[in-house]
């Protein structure tokens, strides 16, 4: 299977939320239904972000209309919250349960929750702040692609019910040059800050997106990166595992080097000041003063070769 | 110490009775070091500092979360999360109790290295793997090496305090961004890397596993006491200043 995403034409889009319908009905994720339970967040968003239970939400954004780009004067820039699929998936790598795992075939970041240990170190290294968790034990939730949809043959559910044809599946390559090919027309009608995203984004996205007043105004990322955190993380599990295997085994060496040796056996003869050994009854420092041996002597004095050295 | 100092007939005489009068005693002479509060600090900060280690250990190894399962792996980050507010909790309660004792193991944490310090820093890796033959200069109440690793262990395990307080909180009841997440998460990884390096130094030498350092753990473990012997041969200085003393010294059965 060839890699495949998602394409998202926001020029196309009507914002009628078919699309998180469909979601919700493939996924079945649950949907607050009781009187006045859905309290208004001030935004025609609903809910009015991704949640865990909702993957797939559509934004509204509301701009000043230009000159010559709409005859009202408000403007809406839809767009489509989700999971962008990335390539380069920090989620992915950062998952200690392997509940996120990236499908080499689609590219697409199926989400297994029965593995998900509810860490959350998976929404600190998404750079668009997607996965978000439902339950006691805060399982992670997210868009999979509808993997299991994909792998027989069919769209994902959000692509198989937009009506206007904002959304359309395929493999990758195929859904960028439908992308450029709209953008190229949108452009040639006076919408100069169109662009495609997710074409070079981390690495490349699976989700590819047309959008028609540029990325800021439908709420996307500009120039998204992977936090430098996530490597440097990454790095401290083999550089904490060679660090304590190395102090175990140097700790070892020199169990098995001091092994058998007892240090003598000293009393302190206030009297006199001398601290003596006791099964020999030899002084072995008079007084307290500081010690006046250097290093050098400290480290040869008692080698077998000069056993028995001087030490007034 | 090694070989023998010479000294005076009359001291020679003394010090033979001294030690006749020693030997003929039934008891032996200990110095009081640590007291039944700092045992119980020290304790129970320990229990959980390994339990956390190893709890921790099934998020930051993949592969072990991942075989005993999620949900399991859940119950021990709960677990981690309540030993973690233990480790913070217990130490804190027991300086406010004790204000004197704070100031007193900050005190020597932070002495001037006098000439034997410096001479022992030195000497204590080559010691390390070279006991029998290297005798090490005289140390007051906490050895040089001692004041460093205890350092370590202090600012290592605040690292480790304070960051996992700060993702307990961003994981709950606050949220700090991804960002701070990021960067307490990484520390937190870092002061896990120091606890392992020093906190397994300490219990081979502490706990007396080091054949030289051996008895050593009945300090923190035991009754408090330290043998006139091992006194005299780990913090010769100090076991001296205190034996002359006598406040703290007690005799006890050998």
């Amino acid at each position: 299977m060839s890699e495949k995403a998602i394409l998202f034409d926001s020029s196309k889009c009507t914002a009628c939320k078919g699309c998180q319908i469909a979601c919700k009905c493939w996924n079945g994720l649950p949907s607050p239904t009781g009187l006045n339970e859905n309290v208004f967040s001030g935004t025609l968003q609903n809910p009015p972000d991704v949640n865990g239970d909702t993957r797939l939400i559509i934004t509204f954004n509301e701009m000043e209309a230009e000159e010559g780009m709409s005859n009202k004067s408000i403007a809406w820039a839809f767009g489509r919250r989700s999971c962008q699929h990335c390539s380069d998936a920090p989620c992915a790598q950062v998952c200690p349960g392997g509940a996120l795992v990236k499908d080499e075939a689609t590219g697409f970041v199926s989400v297994d929750d029965s593995k998900c240990i509810g860490c959350q170190y998976c929404s600190s290294a998404c750079p668009f702040d997607v996965p978000h968790y439902y339950g006691a034990q805060s399982k992670v939730n997210k868009c999979t692609g509808c993997i299991d949809r994909v792998e027989n043959g069919m769209a994902p559910a959000c692509v198989s019910t937009c009506q206007p044809g904002a959304l359309q599946f395929g493999d990758r390559d195929e859904m960028i040059a439908i992308a450029h090919k709209r953008v190229e027309f949108l452009k040639a009608h006076g919408y100069e800050k169109a662009t495609v995203y997710g074409e070079n984004e981390m690495g490349g996205l699976h989700v590819i997106q047309v959008l028609k007043y540029g990325v800021e105004a439908h709420g996307q990322v500009e120039d998204p990166k992977v936090s430098p955190m996530v490597g440097l993380q990454q790095i401290m599990k083999p550089i904490t595992a060679v660090g304590t295997g190395a102090t175990v085994l140097g700790l070892g060496a020199m169990f098995a080097l001091a092994a058998g040796y007892r240090h003598k056996n000293l009393a302190y003869n206030e009297k006199t000041g001398d601290t003596i050994d006791v099964d020999t009854g030899e002084v072995v420092k008079h007084g307290d003063a500081q010690d006046e041996l250097t290093v050098v002597e400290h480290l040869t004095e008692n080698l077998p070769k000069k056993k028995g050295g001087s030490h007034e | 110490m090694s070989s023998a100092v010479k000294v005076s007939a009359a001291d020679e005489a003394l010090d033979r009775e001294f030690l006749e009068e020693r030997k003929a005693s039934e008891t032996g002479r200990y110095i009081k070091r640590h007291s039944k509060q700092a045992r119980w600090t020290h304790g129970i900060t320990i229990v959980c500092c390994i339990l956390l280690c190893f709890s921790g250990l099934f998020v930051f190894v993949p592969a072990l979360g991942q075989a005993i399962g999620a949900d399991t792996v859940f119950v021990i980050r709960m677990a981690h999360r309540v030993l973690g507010v233990l480790f913070v909790a217990v130490p804190l309660i027991s300086a406010i109790m004790a204000p004197k004792g704070v100031v007193h193991i900050f005190k020597n944490l932070f002495a001037k290295w006098d000439s034997d310090d410096k001479k022992w820093m030195i000497l204590f890796f080559p010691y390390l793997f070279m006991a029998r033959f290297i005798h090490m200069p005289d140390q007051s109440e906490v050895k040089s090496g001692q004041r460093f690793a205890d350092g370590m262990l202090w600012l290592f395990g605040g690292l480790m305090g304070i960051t996992g307080i700060a993702l307990l909180l961003d994981t709950t009841v606050l949220d700090f961004g991804a960002t701070v997440y990021g960067v307490m998460l990484f520390l937190h990884d870092l002061g896990f890397l120091g606890i392992a390096v020093f906190g397994l130094a300490h219990i081979f030498l502490g706990g007396g596993i080091f054949q030289p350092y051996r008895g050593m753990h009945r300090a923190m473990f035991g009754d408090g006491l330290v043998s006139e012997s091992d006194a005299l041969y780990h913090w010769g200085h100090w076991a001296r200043a205190e034996l002359e003393d006598g406040k703290n010294v007690v005799e006890k059965r050998k």
